[in-house]
């Protein structure tokens, strides 16, 4: 299945994140399993999951079964995703609140690419709007690239006032 | 030629009056010294004969008439070579004065030629080397008129350039600090919640392009 990463994991270093977290469950799980096969009574604490993961565990259908198998298949895909996902960086003229970053990532999701992994990044030079970074393509948007752009007209525009 | 004519003239003249002058002292001379027995025997050879049977008184009163002609004659003489000679030398001043009245009308004339000649060769090249100079002074004066048109022009031109350069380092220079001002300024008061349907709008009017970009980078 095509796999949607919850907005909250924008960037190559969350899915890293995410997938240490997965492998955490996963380790878990394999001790857990080993532990029913050897009649331990003892069940360890299962590892926090964070929100992403829960997300991403509602996204990937395992809500009713979760076994060691499909947490391998899971952690393959997102290898997979991780390897193969276009990837773009974003910088703002201040650090990006979790709305900001939600907002942003839904849409490039939603109109480049649906696996596409986004990074931010700040600049407070920039003092508002947004450089696009993919590969080699840089898009600067930025208020200061266009007051240095419009800085010939200052003059005419001080002449008028 | 007319110096030889001259020359020729004096000398003749000279000859002349040199010739009157012997006579006259010959004359007188003769007058003054004469030799009477000797010359009445020789010109007159039969009053000798007749001498020696005249009386003394007539003897004396012939030879006092004698003498009184003789007078008369040398006097009538005299007078008459005086007479010649004020006329030769009237003829020959007034020759003379003819002469030197035509060598001066001449030589004027002559003069004249020459001065008219030089006159009119210095007016020709007076008027020359005034066409000359009028020429050169308008050409200089046509080359001071097209260099200080030049020099104007040059003038005009750097002017402007300079003002326009100046002008240009002002708006730069104004640019550059409004547009430092903005950055220094605004880079503390960034508020992104405020930002955020000004990014997703410039997403939005960007999206072709990004895409573009993710595809080809693909």
């Amino acid at each position: 299945m095509k796999l949607r990463l919850p907005d909250s994991v924008a960037s190559p270093q969350d899915l890293n994140a995410l997938l240490i977290e997965v492998r955490q469950y996963q380790k878990w799980l394999a001790h857990e399993s080993i532990k029913k096969q050897v009649n331990v009574k003892h069940i360890s604490e299962q590892p926090v999951m964070s929100s992403s993961i829960k997300e991403l565990f509602r996204n990937y259908d395992l809500k009713k079964i979760i076994d060691q198998h499909s947490i391998e298949s899971l952690i393959e895909t997102l290898e997979k995703y991780k390897n193969s996902a276009p990837s773009i960086t974003l910088t703002l003229a201040a650090t990006p609140t979790t709305t900001v970053k939600s907002t942003l990532v839904s849409w490039c999701r939603d109109n480049i690419a649906p696996d596409i992994l986004v990074a931010f990044q700040f600049n407070t030079t920039l003092l508002g709007g947004i450089v696009v970074r993919h590969g080699s393509h840089i898009f600067d948007w930025s208020f200061r690239r266009q007051i240095l752009a419009a800085r010939e007209h200052f003059p005419e525009v001080l002449r008028n006032v | 030629m007319n110096n030889i004519l001259l020359q020729s003239f004096i000398l003749l003249n000279v000859f002349i009056m040199g010739i009157l002058v012997s006579v006259a002292v010959r004359h007188a001379y003769a007058h003054f010294r004469p030799r009477e027995n000797d010359e009445i025997e020789k010109s007159h050879p039969h009053i000798q004969a007749q001498s020696a049977h005249l009386p003394p008184a007539v003897k004396e009163r012939l030879l006092q008439a004698s003498q009184a002609h003789f007078q008369a004659v040398l006097n009538h003489s005299a007078a008459e070579l005086q007479q010649d000679l004020k006329s030769t030398a009237f003829h020959l001043n007034k020759q003379l004065g003819k002469l030197g009245t035509d060598i001066i009308s001449d030589e004027m004339k002559r003069y004249h030629a020459s001065l008219d000649q030089l006159r009119k060769q210095t007016e020709t090249t007076m008027l020359n080397a005034q066409a000359e100079i009028a020429l050169h002074q308008t050409e200089i004066k046509e080359k001071l008129t097209k260099r200080q048109t030049e020099l104007e022009t040059q003038m005009a031109e750097d002017i402007t350039a300079e003002k326009q350069m100046l002008i240009q380092n002002i708006d730069t220079k104004l640019a550059d600090a409004v547009a430092s001002f903005l950055t220094e300024t605004l880079q503390h008061n960034v508020d992104l919640g405020a930002q955020n349907a000004y990014l997703t709008s410039m997403l939005e009017e960007h999206k072709a392009e990004i895409i573009k970009g993710v595809n080809d980078e693909a």
